[in-house]
């Protein structure tokens, strides 16, 4: 099997273990270049069937019902503490009328999808990453291609298209138990009524704060899955490489999701 | 196998949840922008809108009734302002009601005041202009001050002026004040009136004793001394009836 061809097959990093491994800026290049050419792949073969239809719904409650818990906790009390820590700075304005309106928009905006995406990254990213470098280890990817099946629709493309739905309902979840959980910082320090706390936020927020931020949980979600699953699959460096593909899958992950929300942010402003 | 579909349904109550709440979210969201309920459109032009953005409010009696719709330039001196007004006011709204520019607070938003309008009046329609009023803009209040603060200045450089010509000792007050030769005058002056008096004195006294004009001036020391006599009278009476009461 030459090089090129290797690529073809795994989307491996080009190999040659006779060679001197590349180093520096050569290696993040060709990591940069065989990530698109995996994501690529996982584009092409989505649409192709065979559809893994129950491995995706399997997935998908692994990503999204198994990580509600974690993501709702988180988001409760971000809501919480964001109220009361802006209650006493508000409040020197004799603006605490604000509090609602401020803490909503920046929950929906920002707080809510980079918390939930960077949970995400770190709990289902992991899992994925070391689930499949483990299977890489014992050879059941291989095994699963020598038997003719396609193991990357039926681990990858099932992986990814499950993190890319379920990141943004869990951003949904968590947008609403951030604004519950900034509802009782208010109260805790005075009494507002649900209809009026609700009166404000809703008053305050538009669609434009809604729909950018709803947009790029979509690439959170691709960036987790895509990232943690290109870490796994190519792992082949034994045991060790278990543990480096979930580590360099959940730290990927988080940087891209801040680079992703860099440029959302850029692409949000060019629309207001 | 049965696991297996009590996940798929977990995953279905987690799905439906996640979307129940978007769409709770975007109509309620919806409805602040009035994109559920019916309305009509009004429009009115304006020199200048002061910041007022699309999305803004409209009040009517202070309450939201509306957004505003659309902003465009129509001219170099023109603005029209699309307002969309709650169905359920419509009948509220006078043909003659008008529309101003104000703000939220200090720091708020701007929004659309519209008045009632005149009683009785008839109501407004489907894309009838409604008159606007233009309010003092921060601009417009910063060139009156200007113009009370040029005043001012003239004001103050005249009195000045006033100042100077007293100090350099010029004019009635200026002499006054300043020339120290004039002073020296008002002295010898103040001393030749003063000898005047003592010499108008020692006149009096020798006329009092002319005889031509003596009887003149014991009529007079006569009636004083009546006057004082009666003026003890009443205070005594006085003094008497005040402790009484």
């Amino acid at each position: 099997m030459t090089a090129d061809k290797a690529i073809d097959d795994n989307t491996s990093p080009p190999e040659a273990p006779e060679a001197a491994k590349p180093s520096g800026i050569r290696a993040l290049l060709i990591e940069v270049a065989s990530m698109t050419q995996f994501s690529g792949r996982f584009f092409k073969e989505a649409f192709l069937p065979p559809y893994e239809i129950n491995e995706f719904l399997k997935q998908s409650y692994l990503i999204g019902n198994k990580s509600l818990p974690l993501v709702g906790i988180t988001a409760f009390i971000m809501g919480l503490v964001f109220t009361m820590q802006s209650q006493p700075t508000l409040a020197k304005f004799g603006a605490t009328s604000w509090l609602p309106a401020m803490v909503s928009v920046a929950m929906i905006r920002e707080i809510s999808p980079v918390i939930t995406a960077l949970i995400c990254a770190g709990k289902v990213g992991s899992g994925i990453g070391a689930e499949l470098a483990s299977m890489r280890v014992t050879e059941q990817i291989d095994a699963m291609e020598v038997a003719g099946n396609r193991p990357f629709n039926y681990i990858v493309v099932s992986r990814i298209s499950a993190a890319i739905l379920m990141v943004p309902l869990l951003v949904i979840f968590a947008d609403g138990i951030a604004l519950i959980g900034s509802f009782i910082g208010v109260n805790l320090s005075g009494h507002t009524s649900f209809n009026v706390f609700f009166g404000h936020v809703f008053n305050k927020l538009d669609f434009i704060d809604v729909f950018p931020a709803f947009v790029k949980t979509f690439f959170f979600g691709f960036a987790i899955g895509m990232i943690s699953c290109y870490k796994g699959y190519n792992s082949n460096e034994g045991t060790e490489g278990v543990g480096r593909a979930a580590n360099s899958a959940v730290v990927l992950a988080s940087l891209a999701i801040f680079i992703i929300d860099m440029i959302a942010v850029q692409v949000s402003n060019l629309f207001n | 196998m049965k696991k297996e579909n009590g996940n798929k349904i977990r995953l279905g109550l987690f799905v439906i949840g996640a979307v129940v709440i978007f769409l709770v979210g975007i109509y309620f969201i919806g409805q602040k922008r009035l994109l559920f309920s019916s309305t009509i459109k009004v429009k009115t032009v304006y020199r200048d809108v002061n910041g007022l953005q699309a999305g803004n409010n409209v009040r009517f009696s202070g309450i939201d009734v509306g957004t505003v719709d659309d902003i465009t330039i129509i001219s170099d001196t023109a603005v029209r302002v699309t307002l969309a007004i709650d169905r359920s006011v419509q009948k509220f709204i006078k043909k003659d009601a008008k529309a101003s520019i104000g703000s939220e607070g200090l720091m708020g938003d701007k929004i659309v005041n519209i008045s009632a309008g005149t009683e009785g009046g008839p109501e407004i329609e489907n894309g009838d202009v409604v008159l606007a009023m233009e309010g003092s803009t921060i601009d417009e209040i910063m060139k009156s001050v200007k113009v009370t603060a040029d005043n001012a200045a003239h004001i103050t450089g005249d009195l000045a002026d006033v100042v100077g010509t007293i100090k350099t000792g010029k004019g009635t007050i200026g002499k006054l004040l300043m020339d120290t030769v004039f002073a020296g005058n008002l002295d010898a002056t103040m001393v030749n009136v003063k000898q005047a008096s003592g010499g108008l004195k020692e006149n009096m006294e020798a006329a009092k004793h002319n005889f031509l004009l003596k009887g003149y001036f014991k009529k007079k020391e006569k009636e004083a001394a009546k006057k004082e006599k009666e003026r003890e009278k009443e205070e005594k009476k006085e003094s008497n009836t005040t402790p009484d009461k």
